[in-house]
């Protein structure tokens, strides 16, 4: 009976590790196709940072800003999600660009004067009680000028 | 003629090692319910949080526009991919090896460039991560050959498919490793090449990698520290922090102003610097460190 348990146990785990895989490789396919175009001209940095979010969920990532770099950061939902929030914030918790749902825009473009790191934090609004819970790929992408 | 037959016979004997991967579709993961108990439940999680380490190629470039100069004979000799046997010791050696051809690449050595495409492809079978490079990644890169910028654009296509496949199947631990090798590979061609080739450029973004020395500790400490190999690599980032902790960078409060319709974000704090001791002592340690992962 242990056994028989145990293998059921494995199995779920498996399933799940399976089913996390693949919403992964679908969300790097979504951002590869449809967000990495939008970091034109600017070089694709190289370091995807996703997640599948739902309504509520936020994510968040400390990205590093290097002195006499050009930059262009961008947030980049599926449209089963609609518009999210984003915001970049210094290490004082001071908003140095914000994009709302209400009134987004499609990329930050920055260079700074000296280096320093800034936290990248992007939230999904919340929908009605009613409404279907709708999880999507939030993929947050930053290009550089070589 | 005869050295682009020679580099079609590496790509072809290199591509019949190759397997071929499902490609992911684009398709979107949706769930459907009602159930407010479920809904309730995703509202109520914890936040998603990410650590971002820049790229081989994003430090090479970063080292080229300090000045740095190109020095082979500092690379991890191709010859010893075969001497990597266990998955830790590929994981470490695939992120030097990608370092070095990132390196290479940027710097327009071509020939190397195929040679650390070569390593890099081995290490990357033998870790199963073959879909990553596909049957076409060594036939654009053979076509590219004279297209510096069409070449760095597949360079970098390769690195994030290999990291992403094997996040994409549960093996964050390996590629964690593959980072901290590319990472230590970086700081330690860095310091070196400021051995010949110093400047205040140079010494900044060295002093710089600090900053990205902190998100990768918090990145491996992320993970189970029971696998040896990240607890030794946790023990390395961490005698480099040390090292690190009186170098100044970064920090203070922002001034944005727009320049031409970029923001221009300004900060109080002085650039960064480092001095002759510290310099001595980090790339010491980072040598003594990367020579234990290659050797």
């Amino acid at each position: 009976m242990l056994t028989r348990n145990t293998f059921i146990q494995a199995s779920m785990v498996g399933a799940f590790l399976l089913l996390a895989g693949n919403a992964q490789a679908q969300c790097r396919s979504f951002a590869k196709n449809k967000c990495v175009p939008g970091l034109a001209p600017y070089k694709f940095n190289e370091t995807f940072n996703s997640a599948q979010l739902a309504p509520g969920e936020e994510a968040e990532v400390n990205l590093t800003f290097y002195s006499g770099q050009d930059y262009r950061v961008m947030v980049c939902a599926h449209p089963i999600l609609g518009e999210v929030n984003w915001k970049l914030v210094d290490s004082n918790n001071k908003i140095v660009f914000e994009s709302l749902a209400d009134e987004p825009k499609p990329n930050f473009d920055l260079k700074v004067a000296t280096t320093m790191q800034m936290k990248l934090v992007v939230w999904v609004p919340t929908q009605g009680k009613n409404e279907m819970v709708h999880v999507g790929c939030v993929a947050i992408m930053v290009g550089f000028m070589e | 003629m005869r050295t682009f037959s020679w580099h079609l016979l590496i790509a072809v004997a290199l591509l019949s090692a190759c397997g071929s991967g499902t490609q992911p579709t684009d398709e979107l993961n949706v769930v459907n319910t009602e159930d407010s108990v479920l809904q309730a439940d995703r509202l109520k999680r914890t936040r998603n949080i990410f650590y971002s380490i820049p790229s081989p190629m994003e430090t090479a470039a970063l080292l080229q526009k300090a000045g740095a100069t190109y020095n082979s004979k500092i690379l991890n000799d191709v010859k010893k991919v075969d001497t990597y046997t266990t998955a830790s010791e590929q994981a470490l050696n695939l992120g030097v090896y990608g370092a070095d051809l990132s390196y290479a690449s940027v710097f327009n050595h071509t020939q190397e460039s195929m040679f650390y495409t070569s390593c890099s492809k081995k290490l990357a079978d033998r870790l199963g991560v073959i879909s990553a490079f596909n049957d076409s990644t060594l036939e654009l890169m053979e076509k590219n050959m004279g297209d510096r910028d069409a070449l760095l654009d597949v360079i970098s296509e390769t690195y994030w498919n290999v990291d992403a496949y094997l996040k994409e199947n549960g093996r964050d631990n390996i590629s964690a490793l593959m980072i901290a090798g590319g990472w230590m590979e970086g700081l330690y061609i860095a310091t070196q090449v400021s051995l010949t080739n110093d400047s205040p450029e140079l010494r900044q973004r060295i002093a710089e990698q600090k900053l990205s020395l902190v998100d990768l500790i918090a990145l491996i400490s992320s993970y189970e520290l029971d696998d040896p190999a990240l607890s030794t690599v946790m023990a390395d980032l961490k005698a480099l922090e040390t090292l690190f902790a009186d170098v100044p960078v970064g920090g203070g409060s922002t001034t944005v102003t727009q320049e031409n319709g970029v923001a221009l974000i300004g900060g109080d704090s002085k650039p960064s610097s480092i001095n002759d001791e510290q310099l001595a002592a980090i790339r010491e340690k980072a040598a003594a460190v990367r020579n234990s992962y290659i050797n």
